[in-house]
């Protein structure tokens, strides 16, 4: 279980994160929504310290953190715990898919080679690369590298995967391959926080629908109950202008 | 006076003499350079405390003045240091027993260590800030991240400039001739006045330098070939 209490970050005068908290049960897939500049992606980067939080508390499983005072052990054990996948894929150019997914199990996790071997090469043929295994990232399309980036996070078998906008920069007739690996993975009860602009994926696959707005949770619920009945104004505004057809 | 041919052929035997020299020189400034350089470059990439205001500082210090000039200053002053160290010290011996080509080795890896530092220093930059995201968010620590995944990467994006710098190198240092080195142009200065033949001797020395070179080239030329099969041309 994933429990982030009253988490503040700003730049400069800007205040991003107003105190945010939120709870993820394991097996939960939760899809933040919200415009941009609403903060949802530094939320997502703040539960991995890619962004220091300025104050709050995390708490996955049985590790707490104290985001003011938190120290680079704790910093590199919430890591564990955690994976991420990128708008921009950010696969190691340098390493092919085969690599990218084993890199983090043979030096982080010290895995034998052969053993880390086995796993990429069961993982990539999972999201339906197994035939791409030595091809280098600029050789890939956008969809493929974003299933590689997905199999490089589920290789870390965290308790949660972050996904921060992972189709964002995908051409549109990509989208589709890469959403339904990840729908493939939540039916299999990984625990998955996804920001994403794809109300329709996020219907489809959330249990969970959290609509941030200024740097605060405006409003949160089932996606059915949120995308059909939303409670606050803020919302609905949101929702009509992005989905007229869930308008009331 | 009348061009000779076949004794361009018989300097180009008499420099290979030399050419142990020549390499020496350029691999030794070559290797400290790039280490130094390296060490500057990570220095002021990742903004250590203090030392990378005086990183900044031996950079713009080292490359605004030139490689002719360290190579004095180091013989003079280092001279100048050891003996009165030695003397204090009663050590009983004093600078003529550093060989002069000591003094080339230091103080062309003092000129190598600025411009290389300078190479490193744009490929560490080149790097996508994504690159070292997804290391830290694989659990990564900073030491991980920049020997497995930063710096394979820039040293890739430098491969071009390397290669010039080392080239670079190659022929700056014929001026090792300053503290009476004999190098490959000494050589020629050589065998040119004890002949009488000038423009062969130094032509033999043209040659043999555009034939190392051309080597330098070729090697950069595979290593850039070798690392375009990720790259496919430019990074980020």
């Amino acid at each position: 279980m994933i429990r982030l209490t009253g988490i503040r970050k700003s730049f400069g005068k800007d205040d991003v994160l107003r105190g945010i908290s939120l709870e993820v049960n394991k097996g939960e897939v939760v899809a933040i929504i919200g415009p941009s500049g609403s903060g949802k992606t530094t939320l997502l980067r703040c539960i991995n310290f890619l962004e220091r939080p300025d104050a709050g508390e995390i708490r996955i499983s049985d590790l707490y953190v104290n985001c003011s005072k938190a120290s680079k052990k704790e910093i590199h054990a919430l890591r564990r715990k955690t994976a991420m996948v990128f708008q921009q894929y950010n696969l190691f150019r340098h390493k092919t898919a085969l690599e990218n997914v084993m890199e983090g199990l043979v030096v982080v996790r010290k895995m034998p080679k052969d053993a880390a071997r086995e796993r990429g090469v069961r993982l990539l043929e999972k999201v339906g690369l197994g035939d791409k295994l030595d091809a280098y990232p600029s050789r890939l399309s956008g969809g493929q590298q974003q299933r590689v980036g997905i199999a490089r996070a589920l290789a870390m078998e965290p308790e949660v995967i972050l996904f921060d906008e992972p189709t964002s920069a995908l051409d549109p007739e990509l989208v589709g391959e890469v959403l339904a690996v990840i729908r493939q993975i939540a039916e299999e009860g990984i625990t998955m926080i996804i920001v994403t602009h794809e109300l329709g994926f996020a219907q489809d696959v959330a249990s969970r629908v959290v609509f941030m707005a200024g740097g605060a949770i405006v409003e949160e619920g089932p996606p059915a109950e949120l995308f059909a009945r939303p409670k606050e104004e803020r919302t609905k505004q949101f929702l009509r202008r992005l989905a007229p057809e869930y308008s009331i | 006076m009348k061009l000779d041919p076949s004794f361009i052929g018989e300097a180009l035997l008499k420099l290979l003499e030399a050419l142990p020299t020549t390499l020496a020189i350029t691999a030794v400034s070559v290797g400290c350079g790039f280490l130094a350089g390296t060490a500057i470059a990570l220095v002021r990439v990742y903004r250590v405390p203090v030392l990378h205001r005086l990183a900044a500082a031996w950079v713009t210090v080292i490359r605004g003045t030139p490689m002719l000039v360290h190579l004095l200053v180091i013989y003079a002053g280092l001279t100048l240091i050891v003996d009165t160290l030695t003397g204090r010290l009663g050590l009983g011996w004093n600078s003529a027993r550093i060989p002069m080509i000591g003094f080339a080795y230091l103080s062309f890896s003092v000129t190598a260590s600025a411009y290389c530092s300078e190479i490193i220093r744009s490929g560490l930059l080149a790097v996508d800030k994504g690159q070292r995201e997804a290391a830290q968010s694989l659990g990564m620590t900073a030491m991980q991240t920049l020997r497995r995944i930063i710096f394979p990467q820039a040293l890739a994006a430098s491969v071009p400039n390397l290669t010039n710098f080392v080239i670079g190198m190659l022929h700056g240092s014929t001026l090792a001739f300053v503290v009476s080195v004999v190098d490959i142009n000494a050589k020629a200065e050589i065998v040119a006045s004890t002949n009488w033949k000038f423009f062969e001797a130094y032509l033999a020395a043209a040659i043999l330098f555009w034939a190392m070179t051309i080597l330098l080239e070729r090697a950069g030329g595979a290593i850039e070939r070798r690392i375009n099969r990720y790259h496919k041309g430019g990074v980020a």
